[in-house]
């Protein structure tokens, strides 16, 4: 594979955009708060973007991916649904494990973590409680 | 609608704990639904209900807002009223009215009463095969997000009522449900 340069990216939080970090050195990807953008697949272009490239890199060892979601509208979790997707695909070449971090009161992001990972069989999908 | 009739409202329904007509931007919706969190942890709701509302809530605002943005040609579409609040049963409910144009009333209608024939597991199915299979259209995004709603709701009831030649109230009412 061709040597690439990516840098890390970092994304604040707003009222109804999460948080993203995407960490280069520690192979750690984070998306953490709420998600209802106006236009979801604007927001997440640039992400989405990113990770597309940064696996077309050769990588030692595993990438991790946070997703710690309080709650989301339907075209986030469309947008998540593309999102696990391209980890999936990313999986066939790459070491990829997801952890779905949910509060232990929060059943409703549990059982949208128990979901993605049904439709995402093999996929390393880790429901963590915090 | 003027302010006695407002104040029905409120006598009808119970508790209102948000209410808006007008206008509808991202900001002024991120802003009213953190407002519904302060009310939701004030009324000790738990988070099911909690996000609950907050997901009918923004689906519907954001729907609302969309539909208004594309078809901002034809007044008097910004005249959107959206209502959170409380029967005297104890059930929490999301109210929306908007202006919808005529024409896509029967798309509308067919989407709608399909939903409502829906049990609760068919509901999560039939929102997971949509959600596989549609990939962005550049729609409104109302095809799965009235799933959404649905999934989040205990019932929905709608109406519509035509208002001219073009277009008609669309009223779409959405219990969530009581606390636990």
């Amino acid at each position: 594979m061709e040597s690439i340069t990516i840098e890390s990216l970092f994304i604040e939080q707003t009222k109804y955009t999460p948080s993203i970090s995407l960490d280069v050195e520690k192979q750690h990807f984070q998306i953490i708060g709420k998600s209802y953008p106006e236009n979801t697949f604007v927001f997440y272009s640039e992400t989405m973007a990113w990770l597309e490239r940064y696996f077309t890199q050769s990588l030692d060892g595993k990438t991790v991916i946070d997703f710690e979601i309080i709650y989301f509208n339907s075209s986030s979790s469309k947008l998540f649904f593309d999102l696990l997707d391209l980890l999936e695909e990313a999986s066939k070449q790459h070491q990829v494990e997801i952890n779905w971090i949910y509060d232990e009161e929060n059943e409703t992001a549990l059982e949208a973590g128990e979901d993605f990972k049904e439709d995402f069989e093999s996929l390393v999908f880790n429901l963590v409680e915090k | 609608m003027n302010l006695n009739e407002l104040h029905n409202v409120v006598k009808r329904d119970g508790i209102i704990f948000l209410s808006y007509g007008g206008f509808l931007s991202q900001s002024l919706i991120a802003a009213m639904t953190e407002n519904l969190e302060r009310e939701a942890v004030d009324n000790d709701l738990g988070m099911r209900l909690s996000n609950n509302i907050f997901i009918i809530f923004i689906e519907l605002s954001q729907n609302m807002m969309k539909y208004t943005d594309e078809h901002k040609n034809i007044s008097p579409l910004s005249e959107s009223l959206i209502l959170v609040g409380k029967d005297d049963q104890e059930n929490y409910f999301v109210t929306s009215r908007n202006i919808v144009l005529n024409e896509h009333v029967a798309d509308l209608n067919e989407r709608l009463a399909e939903l409502q024939s829906l049990d609760e597991g068919s509901i999560k199915k039939r929102y997971r095969e949509m959600r596989r299979k549609v990939r962005e259209t550049g729609g409104s995004g109302a095809g799965i997000g009235f799933y959404e709603v649905a999934k989040c709701a205990q019932e929905i009831e709608y109406e519509i009522i035509e208002l001219d030649e073009n277009t008609s109230y669309f009223i779409f009412r959405v219990m969530v449900g009581a606390k636990s």
